[in-house]
């Protein structure tokens, strides 16, 4: 709106807004806040295999996630706001991400890209945490082996969204204390039931399909 | 200023001696002995050497000094389980006469000792290290006998014995537990330790009660320090942790510690059928994920004795190719960021992302392809794909050059690059760097001449070789062997032959559905395939191709069954990557960024 004064409608009619710095602006704080928020995360990018060069392709000119918001790739924890982790994630590296994401200031967001961050995929071995799930609080699961770019940038999407709905108030998505530090995500009985082997996974021995077995066999029992 | 030769003197003369008549291994039989235990032929017809484990230095010795194996190409371990010995296996090259030799110790499963072979070969450093960690074999005077690939306060067990449970001993309840509650001071080494905190002289926290500071450590009075880089870093291209002790800005001696991303693909490849295996393998190279795939159907089907059809041959070779051109883009554009220059990583990714959309178009991934299966391709290429390769690599060198203008006569790049990282042939023979680091270094060691497969001798290329051995060699070698490939492609697409191009075999591809649904001998072979399984005959066999990175070795184990006894996967950057250590020695701190970068690991594969 142009100054009052030059306003060609005539004296008197538009006296209160020339009162009214130019710069002002009327909203909700938490939208606001979120809005703020939304249009700025900065990725904390935790890859660490295929999906990996999947993000490093969102990255590069042909998806180019700095249209949304994502500029800057904060390589540190300390100024990131949405780990992004990417790739397969053993019990030896599990520490090491337990501890960026505790490193992460508040507000913070976890997006787990690909099947072997969600669920461990098809590597339900010894050295794989099955979920990362199962150690750091997830808000967006992206599925895919390793998903395609348009993947990544609509699960960063739905973050941006979940962003929309929050309220600053609100305590509890926040709430995080010291004694939170370096400890798993769900109970010991929680990992248990969401790392048990399910479906094919449950036919992992060395025998073929058509001999009878237990369901885990180790191959010394195999006929000779 | 180094300058990349193309060398046509690669041919060594005659090709592989035929197997079954080898003078070598009748000289070892002669002169050691009872201590040559027994000579048997693989799969493939190629000796496999038993010796006796107290003699094996002598005998490994004596085969380089006198028979000209300068390069120990894998030592692995194989379990076959119920308490039977373990074998440890050396897989040795004769670079002269172009000859494999495989030989094997074994040792009782309960106290598996054995010499160490670093004293021959500087290679068996990290190889020892991981047959140390996946089945326990002790290396009596190996300088570093740690584990490797497993946490080093790891109690489970030695994973890649047979009985040692897939999915772990512990429950994944404790599993996780175990991981978290680990102290990250438990993950430096002594050594380091004795450097950090030589004030105290007391261990820290949570290394265990039998932890001590060794006091031979001379007191360093502060002139060192330790730096820790990774394992979340973006210039380690992954999960890599470096632990590099300075002196000032000099580098005194820096430790890759790896294994953050191991998968237990080796485990994991004992309990999957021979074609389940096709879609482990991408994941493991995911940079040049054809080159895996179809390595490995050629190394069951060494095993099986098939031979594919003419065109297979053809589209495996574009596939190879088109993938050595897709790694080394990638690597060009991250070593470009790491060295400080942005602009070649948006170049390359440009040219790599139609090189995805031809992974698509064929295969419906864009990474992960899978495309070969055993005795075949997953589908023959579709309509005007070869069109589209053409195109590619008619454009594609305009890019080439754009970068090499961005880069090889820059300042900084020649800079940062030049007489940095430097290894001669000698030493990176022994070591076992491989790969275009190899030929950097001035070793015209290329599997695809040496020990052709595909009939790469049919093809008209050079192979690129380095003068200096430095960071800028390994830069230009891999820029030439970019246009080499575009060479071998154009080659390739002027000869696609027509015909199938899957083998006509039953029993190991599945028949076409029309024949599944009308016939009742279709429709049994296609059941047994996919209940049973492809059967692969009883042997054992090794298969090297030339990777992006390296020479990719196979050994494959059978006992006939549905399902491998033993997969190995002998990666090429794990073997770059144990030579980290000694090529940054004496270099700036900052060089180890370079070094690294320049030697081109994808954690992927050393991790496996």
């Amino acid at each position: 709106m142009a100054k009052g004064d030059q306003d060609p409608g005539g004296a008197g009619t538009t006296r209160v807004e020339t009162e009214i710095p130019r710069n002002w602006i009327i909203a909700r704080l938490d939208d606001l806040v979120n809005w703020a928020r939304r249009g700025s995360l900065w990725p904390m990018p935790f890859g660490t295999a295929c999906c990996a060069i999947e993000m490093m392709a969102t990255a590069a000119s042909k998806y180019d996630m700095a249209r949304y918001g994502m500029e800057r790739m904060g390589y540190t924890p300390r100024q990131a706001d949405v780990m992004l982790v990417a790739g397969r994630v053993a019990y030896k590296m599990a520490p090491v991400m337990r501890r960026i994401w505790d490193q992460m200031p508040q507000p913070k967001w976890c997006l787990s890209m690909g099947a072997c961050a969600s669920t461990g995929g098809v590597f339900d071995t010894y050295t794989m945490v099955q979920g990362i799930d199962t150690i750091v609080p997830v808000d967006v699961y992206v599925p895919g082996c390793p998903p395609r770019p348009e993947q990544l940038l609509y699960g960063l999407l739905m973050i941006q969204e979940k962003i929309r709905g929050e309220s600053f108030k609100d305590p509890r998505p926040r709430a995080e204390g010291p004694e939170d530090v370096a400890k798993p995500q769900l109970s010991p009985e929680d990992v248990e039931l969401v790392a048990s082997p399910f479906g094919n996974s449950t036919f992992q021995n060395r025998v073929s399909g058509l001999e009878s077995s237990s369901p885990i066999l180790r191959p010394g029992d195999r006929k000779e | 200023m180094s300058s990349t030769t193309t060398s046509d003197n690669i041919d060594k003369g005659a090709g592989p001696v035929a197997p079954g008549e080898r003078q070598d291994v009748a000289q070892l039989k002669t002169k050691f002995g009872p201590a040559i235990r027994s000579i048997e032929l693989d799969a493939a017809d190629e000796p496999v050497v038993y010796i006796a484990p107290d003699r094996n230095t002598e005998i490994l010795q004596y085969l380089r000094d006198e028979q000209g194996y300068d390069m120990l190409r894998d030592v692995t371990g194989l379990d076959w389980g119920g308490g039977r010995p373990i074998q440890v296996v050396y897989e040795l090259w004769a670079s002269e006469r172009r000859l494999p030799l495989r030989v094997k110790a074994e040792v009782p499963p309960s106290n598996p000792r054995l010499q160490t072979a670093f004293g021959i070969w500087h290679a068996a450093n990290w190889l020892e290290r991981e047959a140390y960690d996946m089945f326990g074999v002790k290396f009596d005077g190996h300088p570093d006998l740690r584990r490797i690939l497993m946490p080093e306060n790891y109690e489970e067990g030695y994973p890649l014995r047979k009985d040692f449970p897939l999915r772990g001993r512990f429950t994944r309840a404790e599993q996780t537990r175990r991981a978290l509650a680990r102290d990250l001071e438990d993950i430096y080494s002594l050594e380091e330790l004795a450097v950090a905190s030589r004030e105290t002289r007391t261990a820290p926290r949570g290394l265990g009660v039998t932890a001590e500071i060794p006091t031979d450590v001379p007191d360093l009075e502060a002139k060192h320090m330790i730096l820790n880089i990774g394992p979340q870093h973006p210039a380690t291209h992954g999960v890599l942790r470096l632990v590099v002790e300075l002196d000032g800005e000099t580098i005194v001696k820096c430790t890759p510690h790896i294994g953050y991303l191991h998968t237990g693909f080796e485990k994991l490849s004992e309990y999957r059928t021979w074609n389940q295996v096709i879609p482990l393998t991408d994941r493991m190279d995911y940079l040049a994920p054809m080159i895996y795939n179809i390595g490995y159907a050629l190394g069951v089907e060494k095993l099986l004795g098939l031979e594919v059809t003419p065109r297979c041959k053809v589209i495996r070779v574009i596939c190879m190719e088109l993938n050595r051109i897709f790694s080394h883009l990638i690597w060009i554009g991250t070593t470009a960021i790491d060295i400080g220059a942005f602009t070649p990583f948006l170049y390359t990714f440009e040219e790599r992302e139609r090189i995805y959309n031809l992974h698509e178009a064929y295969t419906g991934a864009r990474m992960t392809t899978s495309v070969s299966r055993i005795g075949g391709m997953m589908a023959d290429v579709p309509p005007g794909w070869l069109d589209a390769v053409r195109y590619f690599i008619e454009t594609f060198p305009n890019t080439l050059d754009e970068v090499e203008r961005l880069l090889s006569q820059n300042a900084i790049w020649i800079g940062r690059t030049q007489g940095v990282g430097v290894m001669g042939a000698a030493e990176a023979t022994n070591a076992g760097l491989c790969g275009p680091n190899l030929r950097a270094s001035g070793v015209p060691y290329d599997v695809r001449k040496d020990n052709p497969y595909l009939e790469y001798e049919t093809y008209d290329f050079d192979v690129p070789i380095g003068e200096y051995g430095d960071v800028y060699d390994r830069y230009l070698v891999r820029m030439e062997e970019m246009r080499q490939s575009v060479r071998i492609i154009e080659q390739a697409l002027d000869r696609v032959p027509d015909g199938p191009i899957n083998v006509k075999d039953d029993r190991v591809i599945l028949p076409p559905k029309s024949r599944v649904m009308n016939s009742i001998d279709g429709m049994i072979a296609h059941f047994k395939l996919v209940m049973e399984g492809l059967k692969v005959p009883a042997g054992e066999t090794w298969y090297s191709v030339e990777s992006s990175k390296g020479e990719l070795g196979f050994y494959l184990v059978s006992d006939g069954g549905p399902k491998p006894v033993r997969c190995r996967y002998r990666g090429p950057s794990f073997m770059n990557m144990s030579n980290l250590p000694a090529l940054v020695k004496g270099e700036l701190v900052a060089d180890i960024i370079a070094v690294n970068a320049s030697i081109d690991i994808v954690l992927g594969e050393i991790d496996r």
